[in-house]
């Protein structure tokens, strides 16, 4: 079964939410429910960084912004060479980063050819 | 609500510390109580310090550092409480003991800031900043504040027509200003055409978090600073005519920087400026002089149109025509900003308000802006997602 990122559905008034929130930004709800996020988003902005903090073990990562077709806009990392904002992109669920004893999960944009 | 100013200020040079980081905090509390003329011990009257640090505990594994430094200072009694609020912990503090003396609750308040960042290595402090981040949507992904400000940089390259040689002459001004400040960490001026179009240009300034390059970035520095802040009822007990702190404002942003509904804006700063100028009863063309929270170029650039100086999307024009020059029409970070003076957390929302003491003092020497009556200062935290924003002004003569 894959692994899904998800969106969190304030059960009252249907706001989406990422990160999760314990109270709902548009109505004040306290409940909600995950829905899982769509495989496509556009690119809004990206970087490649090379001063990485502790714990990654690479010369460079790239991140980019990237928004669902829901409207929620969310980072992550981004696999794709040759980046431009505005790029259709698919977005998985990998490591993102190795932890002791623990890895990360988080989503991983790739360019869609 | 009584009235609050500031009549003592200290500042240790930035850069590498040499001293254990208790030492560093008493380096500039001592001056700061030397220009007021107060003299530690039986009688001292400072009834409250404020100490900002935003790794004191994590990086120099320090906690009750205000306590320490009471004691250190020969200050007890004193109310004592150190503050965390990221980068702008220092504003913050200032805030606290503004509160605390315009409540009544003090007439007298000591603030020190103080960071020791270089006792680790430089991808332990990149982690130790990130800490700020959103852990789930932000750190975990290895995200920094130097890639968040990377994406920021090219949205508003794209919206507004940015070039990297505007970002870098924010920092060529920068560093200028700095070889005027002997507190300064840097001390030195780069050639725009070296650090932008030359050929080896990415050798000597290659990228950080692209489009950022390494002059676009403030550097790691260790350093303290210190205010002494009293009520003007008392004021004439000290050596110096107090500056007044005028107007004090501060807003909050998201926590996931995804999630702001105008991607190039800076909201916090937007309203954090708002309310200190109402406070104040005054306008952005009252100000003349500016420190602004420039830990990234575009910072800069993008404050200066939030606070009201230029009007948005115009602040890279500003910078190209020196209108943010000492000598233009709003002189930007005349300290040398966090670009070149540094930025040890800490301690730089309380580093500002000494550059803007001194400015209002008249004893900012080669970097002085003559006649400057009125200061802002914006400290920044996180990104942007907790700013605090400081008016200062000088009194009638």
């Amino acid at each position: 079964m894959p692994i899904e990122m998800s969106a969190y559905k304030c059960t009252n008034c249907g706001q989406l939410h990422h990160p999760a929130h314990f109270v709902c930004v548009k109505c004040g709800g306290r409940e909600f429910e995950p829905i899982p996020l769509d495989e496509e988003a556009t690119l809004v902005t990206y970087t490649r960084v090379y001063n990485l903090p502790e714990g990654y073990m690479k010369p460079f990562i790239s991140f980019g912004i990237a928004r669902f077709n829901n409207g929620l806009c969310i980072a992550g990392q981004l696999e794709t060479e040759h980046p431009a904002a505005g790029m259709k992109l698919r977005a998985t669920v990998g490591t993102v980063k190795e932890g002791i004893g623990q890895d990360y999960l988080g989503l991983i944009f790739h360019a869609i050819d | 609500m009584r009235e609050v100013g500031i009549v003592g200020v200290g500042h240790t040079k930035f850069g590498k510390s040499g001293v254990p980081f208790g030492h560093l905090l008493s380096l500039a509390a001592v001056e700061a109580l030397d220009d007021a003329g107060i003299i530690p011990g039986e009688g001292h009257g400072v009834d409250q310090v404020i100490v900002a640090s935003m790794g004191a505990g994590m990086i120099n594994r320090q906690h009750g550092v205000a306590s320490a430094l009471v004691d250190s200072l020969n200050l007890r009694p004193a109310m004592a409480e150190t503050v965390e609020n990221g980068p702008a912990s220092g504003a913050s503090a200032v805030k606290l003991a503004f509160m605390a003396i315009a409540s009544g609750m003090a007439d007298v308040a000591l603030v020190v800031g103080g960071e020791m960042m270089r006792v680790v290595s430089g991808w332990e402090a990149t982690d130790f900043v990130a800490t700020m981040l959103h852990p789930e949507a932000e750190y975990n992904y290895g995200l920094t504040l130097p890639a968040l400000a990377g994406m920021f940089t090219r949205l508003c390259m794209e919206k507004y027509g940015i070039a990297e040689t505007d970002l870098a002459r924010v920092a060529v001004k920068n560093h200028a200003n700095a070889m005027h400040n002997p507190v300064a960490h840097i001390q030195l001026v780069p050639d725009l055409a070296a650090i932008t179009t030359d050929e080896d240009a990415l050798i000597i300034n290659p990228y950080v978090a692209e489009p950022l390059h390494v002059y676009d970035v403030c550097p790691v520095s260790d350093g303290s600073a210190a205010l002494v802040l009293c009520a003007l009822d008392i004021a004439a007990r000290f050596k110096h005519k107090p500056i007044k702190i005028a107007g004090i404002g501060q807003a909050t942003d998201t926590h996931a920087v995804a999630e702001r509904a105008v991607p190039t804006d800076l909201l916090a700063v937007r309203l954090a400026a708002a309310k200190a100028y109402a406070m104040a009863g005054l306008q952005p063309e009252d100000v003349d002089v500016a420190e602004l929270h420039d830990a990234f170029a575009i910072l800069e650039i993008v404050e200066a149109e939030e606070v009201g100086f230029f009007p948005r999307g115009q602040g890279h024009l500003a910078v190209r025509s020196g209108a943010t020059e000492i000598g233009g029409k709003i002189p930007i970070n005349t300290s040398g900003g966090l670009k070149a003076k540094g930025h040890p957390l800490g301690a730089t929302g309380v580093s500002q308000l000494v550059e803007l003491t001194r400015q209002l003092r008249g004893e900012a020497g080669g970097r002085q802006v003559v006649g400057a009556k009125t200061g802002l200062a914006v400290n920044f935290g996180g990104f942007g997602n907790n700013v605090v924003a400081t008016i200062l002004t000088k009194g009638e003569e």
